[in-house]
């Protein structure tokens, strides 16, 4: 076991951040298909933060968020989440409204294009989101530092961030130690919106991670 | 101090002029004694359990993240888990001057955040709040108020003078235990 935990040097942080970066180039593709219109994601910034300080980073912890969890199987298990703020929420739903029908693309009804009628429809928007972002991110991880991961069903719940956490943190034994923490910013036309995504080793595989990553990039290096 | 605009109080006339609010962490717990004020935000899973002697007036507060069967590695803290929590609160209010018989307890927490249709165990949540009661019961400290369970987050605050605990949740109605 790494008593250490998640520590990454500064190296290697570059690298992680890297290859987020090729993963929000796939997802400004994938939603740029999807959407019909151009979307950006601006280069994300990553940091390795101990929880009790990846809090006030996110939000207000007395205000609500939307937060999409995905538990992860594979060569690394733990969390990812997938978190953004009300305002912004209600934002990207706006935003997958312009998406044309779902249904084309799935050979089920034409007619039921992504409508909000009630918060549950909204709900499937975030997982979706969520579901792309994480799927592009791992696929990323997976071309580097040929690990595979894959992600469970993704589940969204609105409230404090600190308590949509901690039941995760805890069922992982990583209380006190670090998380990854990807601040991507989507940018739709004149519109931004920032959105945060968590990756939450589990305390077994935080060695596994921080191996492939370390190797991969000297691996990179003598190319 | 930038709670006191969220103060609750029975009375408008109640002078909260000279309580401190103290507010605690996952894995902490405080003991103070009126007319200070103790918060905690954001439980999901997480169980507070707050400790109250009414004749002295001292109460104490711990914000418990495991049930006693889960051991711990690394750093962690009494606070930490439910029986050496309880055991190190109990403690803590004796050294104060509070009186083991005269104390009673409350709880607040033990949330399920996320239902996972794949994942039929009753969560840590409902975990924390069997162990804590177990604990009391043990300990012989009579549970006389509670707000346990549900898929929502708490905040809450515990009022020294009264022993009160106000239980807030986004879009519910505050409830005082």
């Amino acid at each position: 076991m790494n008593d250490k935990g998640l520590v990454l040097s500064k190296e290697q942080l570059d690298f992680l951040s890297e290859m987020m970066n090729v993963g929000a180039g796939n997802a400004a593709t994938a939603f740029t298909q999807m959407l019909g219109c151009e979307v950006n994601l601006k280069m994300p910034a990553v940091h390795v933060l101990s929880a009790p300080k990846v809090i006030p980073i996110l939000h207000d912890p007395s205000l609500p968020v939307a937060c999409v969890r995905m538990g992860l199987v594979g060569d690394v298990t733990g969390d990812m989440f997938f978190v953004v703020s009300e305002e912004q929420k209600t934002n990207l739903i706006h935003l997958m409204e312009r998406a044309p029908p779902l249904g084309n693309a799935e050979g089920k009804n034409p007619q039921s294009a992504i409508r909000i009628p009630h918060s549950t429809t909204g709900f499937s928007v975030l997982a979706e989101i969520g579901n792309i972002l994480v799927g592009v991110y791992l696929t990323a991880i997976h071309d580097f530092c040929k690990l595979n991961i894959y992600h469970r069903v993704p589940i969204v719940a609105v409230d404090m961030i600190q308590s949509l956490l901690d039941e995760s943190l805890v069922a992982l034994r990583r209380q006190i130690e670090r998380i990854v923490v990807v601040e991507n910013e989507l940018i739709v036309e004149e519109k931004r919106i920032r959105t945060f995504l968590l990756f939450v080793p589990s305390a077994e595989s935080v060695n596994t991670l921080v191996d492939s990553i370390g190797q991969a990039r000297i691996a990179m290096c003598e190319e | 101090m930038a709670y006191q605009k969220n103060v609750m109080c029975d009375s408008p006339v109640r002078d909260f002029a000279d309580s401190q609010v103290l507010e605690v962490a996952i894995g902490e717990g405080v003991v103070t004694k009126a007319p200070d004020i103790i918060c905690s935000k954001g439980l999901g899973s997480c169980v507070v359990v707050t400790l109250y002697d009414a004749q002295r007036r001292i109460g104490g507060l711990a914000h418990i993240m495991l049930p006693h069967s889960v051991s711990l590695n690394g750093h962690h803290t009494p606070y930490h888990r439910a029986d050496t929590a309880i055991a190190a609160l109990v403690k803590a209010l004796q050294g104060k001057g509070a009186r083991r018989q005269d104390m009673v307890a409350k709880m607040a927490g033990g949330a399920r955040m996320f239902s996972d249709y794949q994942d039929s165990s009753p969560g840590i949540g409902a975990e924390n709040i069997m162990s804590i009661k177990n604990v009391l019961k043990r300990k012989g400290v009579p549970l006389i108020g509670e707000d346990v369970g549900g898929n929502y987050g708490r905040s809450i605050e515990f009022y020294l003078d009264s022993g009160k605990l106000i239980v807030r949740a986004i879009g519910k109605e505050d409830r005082v235990i």
